[in-house]
């Protein structure tokens, strides 16, 4: 009883915040209003708290957070784009932001950047680089995400396998996914999709390999990433791994939180998620990726980019600019939903799940690899499960795979 | 239930008719349940919490039947301002689309014009183009008319479906000549001869156009997000997809908020299949 | 419905035009465009102006966004080389015979109901509740039935020792899951496409077959049948136009997180979705769709070539 009305009474506070900050900030107040397109519900309030935060500042401006939904967001930015009515503001991400720049669809902000006297050191360099196009600035990173090892300490515990730190090697993984998997129990050491961001394109440049040469053209079929695909694919071989039809029936989070992988080597962007499940909650533990030949792992970010066709090209640039300032920053890592990109806000985060090793995550910033990204990416990165499925079937050795998806990444590329 | 023009050959009820009857109900009944069972694990798993609807293998009966997927629902969904974006593009567009689509039908159908069967055949050639092909001239369209952000930009293009075209064509050729005959006789004019006397023969199949009108209204999820850039006027399968965005394991949340969408699809098939169905008996088709 | 439509109108039409002549009573042409105009503009501005900006663009080279430069023929030759289009071509095709295989079933569903005195109208709405349900829904309800470690299709099947498959996740059953499922959506409607069919045989030729000593079964297939006929083309052609475009079904079954079955069982309009607004080549998307569109128009000309064969007007 008592917890409900300590419930209600929050809900009344809360409801009444909404009435008054609906009256500051909405409806007719603001001459400009600018749509903040978003595909995530989970940090819509987030989002929300820095339209908020902004709208104090400049009285005379109504942004407007809407989220689309993940399947449909690009497909109806495009369509907007090109019938010249974006949302002002939108998240963008590196595979699909070299069309849009190209394109001419999005907006400079660079004379404000400048204005606003902007540390763009206070980003991590290798997400700058995601979004890097030389002369122009695009929009700023909102959030970053690094990958980490996701382990089930109880089957560890179970197994007798200690548990996964920064010593930890290749081999040291493989032998322990190995102590860990239990056919009659029904549980596997590891989850091996075939995951380009948590998974193989992490393993090929901690072997040394890239995915994309230094001359701009495939080099998946080096040595090197072949062995970095081979780490994956020995799993599979070894059955360490759920089968790839298996992790399509039932993706590898969900395998991990019912307790059926023991490790699931993915980005920060699941804490929230696994933070959620209270009963799973104590069972989670965060590691560093094992080293190969060296210590790599992919990193990504959204930019919040704008729209170059909108009516408010000043209000707009000095929104993108706050959007990935330091005080949206903080309001977006006190929410837990991710890992801010602004330098030294992080520790909000960190502590929103005390429980969690998070700072795996933010040192891996230092050992970062930018996603690849190259022509049009989109396109060939649609290509990687009809050339690399029947390497992780073991119907094909991963050179084999290897050389002809680099063949077919090399076709596009030449488009 | 009972339909009346069939009464006359049942109404013997011999023990036989009627031992047939009860295995007709059983096979019916099986295909029934098959149809059904997707539909029945829906309604179950939204009385059921997150953890037990991510059990596996799974649960059937909810072991702690609770109802708080649908208060999650309801808290997280605007559902009323959706739901009244919803109905009032389903009627604008079923309304207008009837209006649309019994002219066109009327005039294929009973009027003599020259080019019509190439019009019509154009009409045709349309239905058979996929429809994701139309997105980006459609939206352009709506644009210029400056109705983005707009009910009638949700409804406008579904108006305008060669398929209801072709159905009413269909509805007024079935009926039988002497009919207009009388009326022009009687000295109706053309638009007097189709709002008095032929419309009413055509209702059930108007019905018909009604009902899958209605559907393909309520369910439309691109074309709705196309065109509201601004995000105002967004109707409810919006908001359910938005919940799936929501990492979508959710289950119950998600079943909820699906039966809530389809609750008034299913009203309006209820309200109008007895008249889409009884109607045609007497519409002067047969007999 | 259509039964007599076609063949009334054929039968009826000289007929009546000349005694509409006779007594100058024809309404003019202009009655005739009046009535179409408002289709007629909302068909051009929203249907034949767009598919035309389309048709356009399968000649050109298109940059994702701005003007394209065109390029003739160069993407459909480039389609008639591309394996990727001919295997979605023959999922689609697999995917519109599964379909067609729905309609047999709505065939005998639909007589059984008619043959019932009392409770049709609550197997109608049970029979139709697929096609109000959600996409969204379907698709997890279905996701969870077809599941190879714990959906309810294995189970099933290993009671009588048949063993199991990762259903929508093998591209060698992914099609076929779809295409149950798309029998299962699409039931209700031809029910009612087919209900009304049946509603409008008379009864007193089952009455005097009866009297004749006919049976049910022969009933069904020397009056039900061929009266019905109409109907069943009117289905069967529907049923191939929107089978052969369809795209949702894949869109929320195949295109989960890890899916690597979804590469080999795209369907045709699904690989024009993906070209044009995934991967910024809406040229190369509207060629695929022109195809499409071509392939259409063949087999519903060739269905209405055949229907003189085996469609009955009385």
């Amino acid at each position: 009883m008592r917890h409900t009305k300590r419930w209600i009474a929050a809900a009344a506070a809360s409801a009444s915040a909404l009435v008054f900050a609906g009256c500051g900030s909405g409806g007719d107040g603001g001459d400009v209003v600018l749509t903040y397109a978003t595909w995530s519900e989970d940090q819509k309030p987030a989002m929300e708290g820095i339209a908020e935060a902004f709208e104090a500042e400049h009285p005379d401006v109504d942004v407007q957070v809407q989220v689309l939904p993940w399947p449909e967001y690009w497909s109806t930015l495009q369509v907007g784009a090109a019938g010249r009515t974006a949302p002002d503001a939108f998240w963008m991400l590196a595979d699909q932001f070299p069309a849009y720049a190209e394109g001419g669809q999005l907006l400079d902000i660079a004379d404000a950047v400048a204005d606003a006297d902007v540390d763009l050191s206070a980003y991590p360099e290798s997400v700058m680089d995601l979004y890097d196009t030389g002369e122009a600035i695009y929009g700023l990173p909102k959030d970053y995400d690094t990958n980490g090892i996701w382990f089930n300490k109880a089957l560890f515990d179970d197994a007798g396998v200690p548990y996964p730190d920064d010593t930890w090697t290749w081999d040291d993984a493989h032998a322990a996914a190995q102590a860990l998997t239990d056919a009659d129990a029904g549980v596997w050491g590891i989850a091996a999709p075939i995951d380009r961001q948590g998974g193989y394109y992490n393993s090929i440049y901690q072997a040394g390999g890239q995915v994309i040469g230094d001359d701009g053209t495939a080099a998946i079929d080096s040595p090197e990433a072949v062995s970095g695909i081979e780490f994956w694919t020995r799993m599979q071989a070894d059955g360490l791994s759920p089968t790839l039809q298996q992790l399509s029936d039932t993706e590898a989070v969900q395998m991990f939180m019912d307790g059926k992988v023991a490790m699931y080597f993915s980005g920060s962007f699941w804490a929230q998620r696994l933070y959620g499940d209270e009963e799973f909650r104590p069972n989670v533990g965060v590691a560093p990726l094992p080293t190969g030949e060296q210590r790599a792992s992919m990193i990504s970010g959204i930019l919040n980019a704008g729209y170059a066709g909108t009516e408010h090209p000043e209000e707009l640039a000095e929104f993108l600019v706050f959007a990935s300032g330091e005080e949206a920053a903080r309001i977006q890592a006190e929410s837990g939903a991710v890992l801010p990109a602004y330098e030294g806000t992080q520790q909000a985060w960190l502590d929103a799940m005390p429980e969690f090793d998070l700072q795996v995550f933010v040192d891996a910033v230092d050992y970062s690899v930018p996603l690849p990204i190259a022509g049009n990416a989109a396109e060939w990165t649609g290509l990687e499960t009809e050339y690399l499925t029947p390497a992780w079937n073991g119907e094909q050795s991963a050179a084999e795979a290897a050389a002809a998806y680099n063949a077919a990444i090399d076709e596009v590329l030449a488009e | 239930m009972t339909e009346p023009s069939l009464k006359p050959r049942k109404a013997a009820g011999s023990k036989a008719t009627r031992r047939g009857e009860w295995i007709l109900h059983l096979a019916l009944a099986i295909a029934a349940a098959v149809m059904v069972a997707p539909f029945a694990w829906q309604l179950l798993t939204a009385f059921k919490t997150t953890g037990e609807a991510s059990e596996t293998p799974p649960t059937f009966w909810p072991a702690e039947p609770t109802a708080d997927a649908f208060a999650t629902f309801f808290d997280s969904v605007p559902v009323w301002s959706q739901f009244t974006v919803s109905v009032s593009a389903l009627v604008l567009r079923v309304v207008g689309q009837l209006a649309v689509a019994a002219l066109a039908g009327y005039a294929f159908a009973r009027l003599r014009f020259p080019g019509r069967s190439i019009l019509f055949g154009l009409f045709i050639a349309m239905l058979m183009v996929p429809s994701q092909l139309f997105l980006i001239g459609q939206f352009e369209l709506i644009r210029d008319l400056e109705l983005l952000d707009t009910i009638p930009a949700l409804a406008i293009p579904g108006m305008f479906s060669a398929f209801g075209v072709f159905l009413m064509r269909q509805a007024f050729m079935s009926i039988p000549g002497a009919y207009e005959e009388a009326a022009r006789l009687d000295g109706a004019g053309p638009l007097r001869t189709f709002w008095s006397v032929m419309l009413p023969m055509v209702r059930p199949t108007l019905g018909a156009l009604a009902v899958l009108t209605s559907l393909y209204s309520w369910n439309d999820l691109l074309w709705p997000l196309i065109v509201s850039p601004r995000g105002d006027n967004r109707p409810l399968t919006v908001g359910l997809a938005g919940l799936q965005g929501q990492y979508g394991t959710d289950y119950p949340t998600l079943m909820a908020g699906a039966l809530v969408a389809s609750l008034p699809l299913i009203v309006i098939f209820l309200v109008l299949q007895r008249q889409f169905f009884n109607g045609i008996a007497s519409s002067g088709l047969k007999g | 419905m259509t039964s007599e439509s076609t063949a009334a109108a054929r039968a009826a039409g000289p007929p009546a035009r000349r005694r509409r002549r006779a007594g100058g009573l024809g309404p003019s042409p202009w009655w005739g465009y009046a009535m179409i105009a408002p289709a007629f503009i909302g068909l051009a501005a929203l249907y034949l102006w767009p598919f035309l900006k389309t048709f356009t663009k399968s000649f050109m080279d298109t940059p994702a966004f701005g003007p394209g430069t065109w390029t003739g023929l160069d993407n459909y030759t480039e389609l008639l080389g591309d394996g990727e289009f001919w295997q979605a071509f023959g999922n689609s095709a697999v995917y519109t015979a599964i379909l067609l295989l729905g309609v047999p079933i709505a065939i005998v569903l639909a007589a059984l109901v008619q043959q019932l005195s009392r409770g049709r109208a609550v197997y109608r709405v049970l029979y139709f509740l697929p096609v109000v349900t959600l996409p969204v829904a379907v698709s997890m309800v279905w996701r969870f039935i077809y599941n190879g470690d714990f959906g309810l299709l294995n189970w099933a099947l290993s009671l009588v020792g048949i063993p199991g498959q990762y259903w929508v996740a093998d591209a060698t059953y992914a099609i076929y899951a779809i295409g149950v499922v798309g029998i299962w959506m699409s039931l209700g409607i031809n029910l009612i496409i087919l209900g009304a069919g049946l509603q409008s045989i008379p009864p007193e030729l089952y009455e005097a077959s009866s009297l004749d000593g006919a049976g049910r079964v022969r009933q069904f297939f020397r009056i039900t049948l061929p009266l019905l006929s109409p109907s069943v083309f009117l289905v069967t052609v529907l049923t191939v136009i929107s089978a052969l475009q369809m795209f949702d079904l894949v869109f929320v079954m195949l295109r989960s997180v890890d899916n690597t079955a979804l590469d080999d069982s795209k369907t045709i309009v699904y690989l024009f979705y993906e070209k044009a607004f995934v991967q910024f080549d809406q040229g190369y998307g509207a060629a695929i769709a022109i195809v499409l569109l071509g392939v259409i128009m063949i087999a519903t000309a060739l269905q209405f070539r055949l229907q003189r064969r085996w469609v009955f007007y009385d």
